[in-house]
């Protein structure tokens, strides 16, 4: 089942501001799509609105071409994962993933095979008679899942449903999902403000901010080629570096003269326009040079080394103290208080137009 | 001895170890809460004790005798309308604690799940009600019943007085109630309503089963408070087969003429029994429930 926001706006009781405004997205059929944002950007109310949890103040959300905005929320083939599982606390874990379909008046049969294909699935067998209390965290996110599948709904939502994980289980669950996703052939709609899940785990991924959708697409577009500053910082860790600067005679300049880039020709088409205007460089961490023989370079003096094992993270700063981050090879010999010189990447730099934010090349 | 030192040597406790002054005032803490202890037991076994003396006769004296006898056992159940006044006093107490309970779970959930209209409104103004002592609206009572009464001839003093307990009830223990189901994370009402509840059921499949132990504290209370009170019904009620037990045992010290105080004593005691029993049927819920509240305030 595809679902389809079309014009979606959302403003709370006794609020001046609209929450959410002109949403647009359209989310395939078996789409695994995740909602990504900072707290308070509106992505919970968005999941909540397509579940039917918060009322819809304009504009039309349809699943497979039916309207959807006056559907109850039990009618509209729907389940959904919480974030903190909101499993019923006086039921034994059988009978909160039973919840569902009793309230269906399925047959006791049915409801028996279902919730048994569950739990197999989820391996979640053994404590099927325990309370939600008496198991741990990880279980009970895995009954939260159960809960959800047992119904066989054709829309799958999910709100920042591992945030409660511990790291080595996170990453674990995160693959499980994927799997189960692909196992059950639903479309998923996932919210998160981990940029590593999204990453990990989206077909489609959906960043907002300010209640507007910043950029929607694939994993790898939004990391090689985010389409205002926001999305570009948003993504990939360490952050994007961003130097401000302008464009004099086709060449970048930084607005403290350390650093001068001469644009790869495909860009430098597009940034003719911008000439003397304000122009901010977003350049990833792993994308400087070492050294730098070809092209502009620029020196800057080591601060502190992070060594990770496999990169080293260093914090470099410029003669002017701006500081800037660079991820090298964990190989690479670096000293602090070196001073170096770095060279960059000139195809996998990112134009963006200062006062807009929005992206050039 | 050796096992001894051991244990002297390693200091266990998380505390600081006392000091002199902290051993004194340890000491004091101890002293109070003892005399307390006694000023609250010693009535109660003095009760006890003269229930079962035969050697009491119709003025309780503190005296060494003590002749074991059921005999104001006997007194009450066949000279005074004993029975009577449990019935009138369990059937307040019961249709009370029901009424209380079923309001109170309704105004408790809706103040606590729905944004409505004068919601904090009528908030303060329960809460600002309470500070009024109830005898304070006894004339209103009077005049209440008189007109209800004109109307429905059936309306007794007993279902006035039950109308002001549990009206009483209903205004505190919605504070009570609403602020345990606040407690209660809102996503368990959503994951009910995308499971297929509608409000009635979330009500009553999600909410209710788990604010039960609330619910027994506030059904114990409801029942306990008319066997406790003695103002009220002495005043509302005139005739003695009317008369809730706090009041028909009064008769039994306060008028020379019926006087008979270890029969008192013995009546006394035996109220204790369906408070007690009623207790041991809601103790599971009323543990987890008086521990519960303890934690979140």
């Amino acid at each position: 089942m595809n679902v389809i926001l079309k014009n979606i706006g959302k403003k709370y009781e006794g609020r001046e501001e609209f929450t959410l405004k002109d949403i647009n997205l359209e989310i395939e059929d078996k789409d695994f799509c995740v909602i990504l944002g900072p707290s308070g950007c509106g992505k919970t109310t968005l999941l909540r609105m397509i579940a039917g949890l918060n009322s819809i103040t304009e504009g039309d959300l349809l699943f497979s071409n039916k309207r959807m905005n006056k559907v109850p929320s039990k009618d509209r083939d729907i389940a959904m994962v919480f974030q903190s599982y909101a499993l019923y606390p006086h039921m034994t874990v059988y009978d909160n993933m039973a919840f569902s379909l009793s309230m269906r008046k399925e047959r006791k049969k049915i409801i028996d095979e279902r919730v048994m294909e569950a739990a197999e699935l989820l391996q979640i067998k053994e404590y099927l008679y325990s309370k939600p209390s008496d198991i741990s965290g990880g279980q009970r996110q895995r009954v939260a899942l159960g809960r959800a599948m047992v119904r066989k709904p054709s829309v799958f939502l999910m709100d920042e449903p591992l945030s409660n994980l511990d790291a080595k289980l996170r990453e674990h669950m995160r693959v499980e999902l994927v799997r189960l996703h692909k196992a059950l052939g639903t479309t998923s709609i996932y919210v998160t403000h981990d940029q590593t899940e999204a990453m990990t785990m989206a077909t489609k991924i959906v960043l907002m901010n300010d209640g507007k959708i910043q950029q929607a697409g694939k994993p790898d577009e939004f990391y090689n080629r985010p389409e205002n500053i926001f999305v570009a910082k948003f993504i990939g860790s360490p952050t994007m570096n961003i130097v401000e600067g302008k464009i004099i005679g086709g060449k970048f300049v930084a607005d403290h003269n350390l650093i001068i880039i001469t644009p790869s020709p495909s860009s430098a088409l597009k940034l003719a326009a911008y000439e003397g205007k304000p122009v901010s460089v977003g350049i990833r961490p792993e994308r400087f040079e070492s050294g730098g023989e070809f092209g502009d370079t620029f020196t800057a003096t080591i601060d502190v080394v992070e060594m990770l094992g496999k990169e080293k993270i260093l914090y470099v700063r410029l003669e002017n103290g701006s500081e800037l981050v660079i991820s090298t090879p964990g190989h690479f010999k670096y000293v602090e208080n070196e001073v170096h010189s770095f060279g960059f990447d000139v195809e996998s730099i990112h134009f963006f137009c200062s006062e807009t934010g929005e992206r050039i090349n | 001895m050796k096992l001894f030192k051991k244990k002297n040597e390693l200091y266990l406790s998380d505390k600081q170890p006392l000091s002199t002054v902290g051993i004194v005032m340890l000491g004091i803490s101890y002293a109070v809460l003892i005399a307390w202890a006694i000023a609250i037991l010693w009535p109660l076994t003095q009760m006890v004790i003269s229930a079962f003396n035969g050697s009491q006769e119709q003025y309780l004296m503190v005296n060494d005798n003590f002749v074991f006898s059921i005999k104001h056992f006997e007194y009450l159940f066949k000279e005074t309308l004993y029975f009577t006044w449990v019935k009138n006093t369990i059937f307040i107490a019961a249709v009370t604690a029901v009424l209380t309970l079923v309001i109170v779970s309704f105004t408790g959930f809706a103040y606590s799940r729905y944004r409505f209209k004068g919601r904090k409104a009528s908030l303060m103004a329960i809460m600002l009600i309470q500070t009024i002592p109830t005898f304070a609206g006894i004339t209103a009572f009077f005049t209440l019943h008189s007109i209800i009464s004109a109307v429905v001839p059936v309306f007794s003093r007993q279902m006035m007085l039950i109308m002001i307990y549990s009206g009483g009830g209903i205004a505190g223990n919605t504070f009570i109630l609403k602020g345990y189901i606040d407690s209660i994370s809102t996503e368990l009402d959503d994951a009910a309503r995308i499971d297929g509840c509608t409000s009635m059921q979330v009500y009553r499949l999600i909410i209710m089963p788990i604010a039960k132990p609330m619910l027994a504290i506030i059904a114990l209370w409801s029942f306990i408070g008319p066997f406790m009170d003695y103002l009220l019904p002495r005043v509302l009620l005139t005739n003695p087969s009317s008369y809730t037990l706090a009041a028909g045992l009064f008769t039994l010290m306060s008028d020379f003429r019926t006087m008979n105080q270890p029969a008192f004593a013995a009546g006394g005691l035996l109220t204790a029994i369906p408070i007690v029993a009623l207790f041991i049927v809601l103790q599971k819920q009323l543990v987890s429930g008086l521990s519960q509240g303890s934690v979140k305030g």
